[in-house]
């Protein structure tokens, strides 16, 4: 039974400064263009500003920090400038390699990590960081509201439901992938669940997805039972048995997107 | 849908490839299923989509009593406490049952088509009751694979995505905003006592104006007088009528029957069409014939009342449901036992019994 102690605290999350900030175009100003984590960005902020709207003495708050891997120091500048320009609540600021990234996340206690590209999730998927996709939002529209998706299709494992994974020809490795992910991300999840808490299911700046994409609907309901266990509750839930997922993302259109490297996995199934 | 940033995301051609390389995925996977219990759910884009909501498919009137009187909160902690005890069944649950018996029809005769019916399960419910819902379709086994609990956001974008052909709701408003979608959807009520249903055969009967075709006529009998509407008709017999919010759902139906006649199965089609309709068969009913013949569409039973209440036919023909636009109507057959849906479209939506209603009141309706 999970412990209900209430986690004091931030709730840290890492960026990359290429997500943060679009380095490809060219500009003449001195801050650098909005990339891709800018509504993330202003999601978390509102989020928090809501939290505190609650309590003035809110611990529990999203704290973000940047990573930035290689760069000049003239970008570095550049970095640090444009966090102020635009007014951006981040903590700190990390330049490090490639090979430091892990223990610079696990240092900081940082809870997930966000990149919008998938391999490099994956990547830190498999050298056991909680991390998930920073879903590319369509548009640019600030909402009032962070939407985070999990896979119900991860979440959903569990010991009962082992032998429709062996079923569906996954391999013991995969399967080992599929549950280290689900302990991963529990950490994040906790801590969410009871920032999701301090508001009541409707008019929340928190909005909490589960997106079931292959597996049955007793998948999905382990899944929605899971979270539960570890005070998360969910929003809104779907379960697809196949059909495709990119319409129904279109409409959710989350921040995070966790599917703790399942996707790539169902590629390396028709492989196998 | 395609993102206006091309360079990491793939432009519309890619994904549509990239989706076809997933379906090919979750296809070979439920056929590599060692245990094949449970039929792989077809393609959206193959199948017929209906989407029925929670409270039409089961009967939710205690729950909703709690969520009128008591709140969100109290209503879905509500919920969670009778989360083992399966709801019992609502008034779009002989449908979904007939619709499944359709569908194990079909695959006996076409064992590899994707060409059936698809029941999703549509909700304005949040995802914490969605395990009770689970629950309750195990308990009843189902074939419901597929569902989008939106946590009181709009259905109106998920109907699109979910592809559906047909949505059934209790609340008006949310049918109304799917028809104005160009979604075939109709109302559902609790109904008082049923007759007992075909468990071999669907039955699906139609009114005609402003459900299979559109409301132009009817427009024309309640401003006109039925004098000019024979008149009219007759007049513009040839011509056909405009088409209506259900013809894309008759036309689905038909689609699938004609699977069935292909193999001879044409005298125990599991699927049989009514049109149930006000017209005389004199005056007015040729025009809806040939309008249906030049969509290439065809009921199997044409019912022409001229005006005689449909109650009492409804009962003898017993369908899984009966789609009207005019209230008048639905509440005749239910009052002789038929499972009646409205369909909130044209001019009918003004008009009660008869009478235009203020337009304040016909905005309520």
């Amino acid at each position: 039974m999970e412990n209900k102690k209430n986690h004091a605290g931030p709730l840290m999350i890492a960026l990359q400064h290429d997500d943060l900030f679009d380095l490809n175009s060219v500009s003449t100003n001195t801050e650098l263009p909005k990339g891709r984590a800018f509504t993330f960005i202003k999601a978390v902020q509102t989020v928090n500003e809501r939290l505190v709207e609650q309590n003035k003495n809110e611990s529990l708050l999203f704290e973000v920090i940047l990573i930035t891997k290689e760069c000049s120091e003239d970008v570095k500048m550049k970095i640090v400038e444009s966090v102020k320009h635009y007014d951006l609540e981040i903590g700190k600021f990390y330049f490090c390699k490639k090979e430091e990234l892990k223990n610079t996340l696990q240092s900081n206690k940082v809870k997930l990590f966000l990149s919008t590209d998938r391999d490099d999730v994956h990547e830190a998927l498999h050298s056991g960081i909680s991390a998930a996709l920073l879903y590319d939002q369509a548009d640019h529209r600030v909402l009032k509201q962070l939407k985070v998706i999990f896979s119900g299709d991860v979440l959903g494992f569990s010991e009962d439901s082992l032998e429709s994974y062996l079923e569906f020809e996954l391999s013991e490795k995969q399967i080992e992938t599929v549950k280290a992910a689900k302990i991963c991300v529990k950490e994040f999840a906790v801590l969410i669940g009871q920032m999701r808490r301090r508001f009541g299911p409707e008019n929340s700046p928190i909005c909490i997805c589960v997106l079931t994409t292959w597996g049955s609907r007793n998948v999905c309901a382990s899944a929605l039972k899971t979270l539960r266990e570890w005070g998360l509750d969910v929003d809104e839930a779907f379960c697809l048995a196949g059909a495709p997922a990119h319409p129904i993302l279109s409409i959710v259109n989350p921040h995070i997107l966790w599917d703790g490297g399942f996707h790539n996995m169902r590629d390396l199934a028709t492989l196998s | 849908m395609s993102n206006p940033d091309g360079s990491e995301r793939a432009g519309q051609s890619n994904y549509d490839s990239s989706e076809e390389k997933d379906w090919a995925a979750v296809k070979a996977l439920f056929d590599n299923s060692k245990t094949t219990k449970k039929p792989r759910p077809p393609k959206p884009s193959n199948a017929v989509t209906i989407a029925v909501s929670s409270r039409t498919l089961f009967n939710m009137i205690k729950e909703r009593k709690v969520f009128e009187e008591e709140g969100l909160e109290r209503y879905v902690a509500h919920q969670l406490e009778l989360e083992d005890q399966p709801f019992p069944p609502g008034v779009s649950f002989p449908f979904v049952k007939a619709l499944m018996n359709v569908n194990a029809r079909l695959r006996d005769l076409y064992p590899d088509s994707e060409e059936l019916f698809d029941i999703v399960l549509m909700t304005n419910n949040h995802a914490q009751v969605g395990v009770r819902l689970i629950n309750s379709i195990n308990h009843y086994d189902l074939t419901i694979e597929r569902f989008c609990m939106t946590g009181g956001e709009s259905p109106i974008g998920y109907l699109k995505a979910y592809m559906t052909n047909l949505y059934l709701s209790k609340d008006s408003m949310k049918v109304q905003e799917a028809i104005e979608e160009g979604i075939a959807a109709a109302t559902m009520f609790t109904g008082d006592s049923e007759n007992e249903l075909s468990d071999t055969q669907l039955r699906v009967a139609f009114d005609g104006d402003a459900v299979l075709f559109s409301d132009e006529s009817e427009i024309i009998v309640k401003e006109h007088g039925l004098d000019t509407f024979f008149k009219h008709e007759k007049e513009f017999e040839n011509k056909p009528l405009a088409q209506g919010p259900l013809k894309c759902f008759l036309e689905a139906l038909g689609k699938l029957q004609r699977k069935f006649y292909a193999k001879n199965q044409r005298i125990n089609c599991p699927i049989r069409t009514y049109l149930v309709t006000a017209r005389s068969a004199a005056s007015a009913g040729a025009r809806v014939l040939k309008t249906l013949r030049s969509w290439g569409l065809e009921v199997d039973e044409a019912l022409f009342l001229a005006g005689a209440p449909k109650g009492p036919l409804l009962q003898k023909i017993k369908p899984h449901i009966f789609f009207d636009d005019q209230m008048f109507h639905i509440e005749g057959a239910q009052e002789l036992g038929t499972i009646a849906a409205h369909v909130p479209y044209g001019i009918g939506q003004k008009y009660h019994k008869g009478k235009r209603i203020e337009t304040s009141d016909a905005e309520k309706k």
